[in-house]
């Protein structure tokens, strides 16, 4: 939970910078929507010394640490750091703030000897200076010039070596700056496969499963690989077969103490892995999907119980994911308990203005839950859903879409559904539908109001009381054919008097 | 919006109704477009022009559809700064000694010698005292060293492990196994953890190997001796030297390693160990 803390402390910057802060967020999202566009969106992360340190810093900020050292003074703090002796711990690290800067970085990564300087030090048998060199390595990882990342790459077999170690701390760290450095291209991405990247993540995994620090630091660098546009063909198959899938599916579930990062980073790798796969029948052998199942209706309890914490839908997001790909992609296995159906509802109206996006992809979910089983459609009925259903139905950006496919698929299971539906109130949302401008909405509430006016006649009065029929004769001289035949065919089929008074 | 039930529902620690236990209505639905297309038919119509079917829909990982999520987690984690969790102000406390016998390194921090003992005397070999930095490593050193049956076995087939966890190929000797690291996993020429090995090797089986071994251990004086200098003061053990008897030997790996690359700058001892002679 302390990482939900610092968004937390990130955002309540003091009123006059708001401004600033929300335009600076835009034009960072625009740039991060390009950049998925050209499916190039790489994240890396940065692992700070210490938030303490961090602001200490900051304030004596420019001067020491992120001041711009000329490359002679690169080469003399390389220097010192060779010469050592006792402090040379302490040259390591102030040669990791120097590293901060992006001048320093590409000042050091031209020296001569530096990068020997630190895989030396990474190798050497002198614990606190490995760590520091290991923190120096992150540092440059994190860089976005692709020649100083390139730079750490003849670090990788020592990375992937102490991945294994018994150091948690350094195993970290390592883990980290595997993970900036798997995106940049696929020539170091091959190079890391090849020097066996899978096995060393797995085996480290399996060794450390119970320290969340380091499950949450190999879910990220998980992640990376998987992000890879390459993925599909030769990464994937390997983490399949590697063994990793049991310990991901295990560390879906949040830790109340140490907070959200692991379940977050491995639900997001679970959601790669499920998305790229057509058959995920393994991952569903080995739990994924009750799994998911039951942490979402965790998160759903806390959730509908008030003031959800900030950042909770960073976790929520890939678990809806995977649970709507599994129930696409994995044959017949349904999950059972029906408090999922009000998970599911419960976050599409609690992140309805928050995250659309969430609202919509949770409604997905629900519609692949529903798609077919009829147990779930009843469950939605008998627990009095339909309502919130409905509400849906007024906002657009796909939300009201698939509401209607959600109710559509209670529907198509007969008379009684229907009378349920239509006794909840669907008709007289269905006449605001009918009237919007986006064709999908207009052709499923078409497809939606042919079912409940076809199974009972109670349908036909009441959309008949609800002034509709002049809608349906409205939209028969849309521009959209798939419309107009369809009004047509209700005009003539269910309401003949009314057709016959239109032909007369 | 939220219906307290539905909170009360969700709050319920059992699953209190499976979706199976739910009563469910026969689904009459194709009996109902039986009807249908049998009035269809007799009025001489069209097909129904009505396709909905129930259906889950499938979205592909980069699929449109979830570029808001993807967008929220990448902001996410390129807007946070987190931190060593191990590093969050720790206690402090007297200065203390390692107690390991022959480190003696001073630590005020508990972190601090807890690393220390992970990475140098967690796996550590009790026949030479060498520590390496994971189980694996030391499990492969343990065989190649001292496993008499092994050089016997090694002779016959091939018993050199690659050290890539998941390879799994065997070797005949240990310089064929460097060629397959370098080759096949773009290892580099000079990695350390295989290297101290073999160093190790020619100093205590020099009859066998004897080849491999003046590679070896000619590259590594070379490294010492560039590097003893500056690396050495910090390192707590009492600093002991290989033995040099190879060094007359003729360097013929030798030129493939520049001077400039000290492997560790001298620290090559490190996970060589620190035998008292």
């Amino acid at each position: 939970m302390w990482r939900l803390k610092t968004i937390h402390h990130k955002a309540s910057a003091s009123a006059s910078d708001l401004e600033e802060f929300k335009r600076k967020r835009r034009e960072f999202e625009k740039a991060l929507r390009q950049a998925r566009k050209d499916r190039q969106l790489v994240s890396k992360r940065l692992l700070q010394n210490d938030v303490e340190e961090e602001e200490k810093e900051e304030e004596e900020s420019m001067e020491t640490c992120f001041t711009f050292l000329s490359s002679e003074q690169v080469k003399e703090m390389i220097r010192g750091v060779q010469m050592g002796g006792e402090e040379k711990a302490a040259r390591l690290a102030s040669l990791r703030k120097a590293l901060r800067n992006p001048e320093n970085q590409l000042a050091f990564i031209k020296s001569e000897n530096s990068m020997h300087m630190l895989i030396g030090q990474l190798s050497a048998h002198n614990a606190q200076c490995q760590l520091e060199a290991t923190r120096c390595l992150h540092q440059l990882s994190h860089s976005s010039h692709p020649s100083v990342s390139q730079a750490c790459v003849p670090a990788g077999p020592y990375l992937l070596t102490y991945l294994s170690s018994q150091s948690t701390q350094l195993t970290e760290v390592c883990l980290y700056t595997l993970g900036n450095l798997c995106p940049d291209n696929a020539a170091v991405r091959e190079k890391l496969l090849a020097q066996g990247i899978v096995s060393a993540l797995a085996n480290c995994i399996h060794n450390q499963r119970y320290n969340l620090a380091v499950v949450e630091a190999f879910g990220f660098t998980l992640s990376q690989l998987l992000q890879a546009k390459d993925a599909t063909e030769k990464i994937i198959p390997a983490v399949m077969a590697s063994g990793i899938v049991p310990h991901l599916i295990s560390a879906l579930t949040p830790d109340p103490e140490f907070g959200f990062g692991p379940a977050i980073e491995c639900s997001w790798c679970l959601h790669y892995l499920v998305s790229s796969s057509l058959d995920n029948s393994m991952l569903i052998a080995h739990g994924a999907l009750s799994h998911c199942s039951a942490v979402l209706i965790a998160l759903g309890g806390a959730v509908a119980k008030g003031n959800p914490q900030d950042g909770l839908e960073l976790l929520i997001w890939p678990l809806l994911r995977c649970l709507g790909n599994l129930l696409a992609s994995g044959g017949d296995v349904i999950p059972e308990d029906t408090r999922l159906l009000a998970a599911l509802c419960v976050f599409a109206q609690i992140y309805l203005h928050l995250h659309p996006a969430l609202s919509r992809e949770s409604l997905w979910t629900l519609n692949n839950l529903t798609a077919g089983s009829s147990g779930f459609c009843s469950g939605l009925l008998l627990l009095n859903m339909v309502p919130i259903l409905i509400q849906f139905l007024s906002f657009s950006g796909g939300i009201n879409s698939m509401a209607l496919r959600v109710l559509g698929n209670i529907a198509h299971h007969g008379p009684e559904y229907c009378v349920g539906l239509t006794q909840a109130g669907l008709l007289s949302a269905l006449c605001a539908t009918l009237k919007m401008a986006d064709p999908e909405v207009v052709t499923l509430s078409l497809e939606v109001l042919y079912m409940l006016v076809s199974s009972n006649p109670q349908g036909v009065e009441e959309f008949t009381r609800l002034n509709g029929i002049p809608l349906l004769e409205a939209i028969q001289y849309n521009n959209e054919g798939e419309q107009r035949v369809r009004a047509a065919y209700i005009l003539d089929h269910h309401f003949p008097s009314f057709s016959e008074v239109e032909s007369l | 919006m939220l219906q307290p039930e539905i909170i009360e529902f969700l709050a319920s620690t059992t699953p209190q109704i499976l979706a199976k236990n739910i009563p469910v209505t026969e689904n009459r639905e194709s009996k109902r477009h039986d009807i249908q297309q049998k009035a269809e038919a007799g009025e001489e119509k069209a097909v129904s022009p009505f396709e909905f079917r129930p259906q889950r829909l499938r979205f592909a990982v980069e699929d449109e559809y979830f570029e808001d999520g993807d967008i929220n987690r990448h902001m996410y984690l390129q807007n946070i700064v987190t931190s060593f969790v191990d590093d969050k102000q720790p206690p402090t406390i007297s200065e203390f000694r390692c107690h390991i016998a022959g480190c003696k390194q001073l630590f005020d921090t508990l972190e601090g010698y807890e690393h220390h003992y992970n990475a140098l005397h967690r796996n550590v070999c009790s026949n030479c005292k060498r520590s390496f930095p994971s189980n694996r490593l030391l499990e492969i050193h343990i065989l190649e060293w001292h496993d008499s049956l092994f050089q016997i076995m090694a002779e016959k087939q091939c018993m050199y492990e690659c050290l890539v966890e998941g390879c799994g190929l065997k070797f005949k000797t240990s310089k064929e196994r460097k060629d397959h690291l370098i080759r096949t996993h773009s290892y580099p020429a000079d990695f350390r953890f295989d290297k101290s090995k073999k160093i190790g090797r020619t100093t205590e089986k020099k009859t066998q190997q004897k080849k491999d071994a003046h590679m070896e251990v000619s590259a590594t004086v070379l490294q010492q001796e560039s590097s003893e200098s500056m690396d050495f003061s910090l390192t707590p053990e009492p600093v002991e030297t290989e033995p040099m008897q190879a060094a007359n030997l003729k360097p013929r790996y030798s030129y493939k390693v520049p001077s400039s690359i000290c492997f560790g700058q001298g620290s090559v001892r490190g996970f060589r160990g620190r035998r008292k002679k």
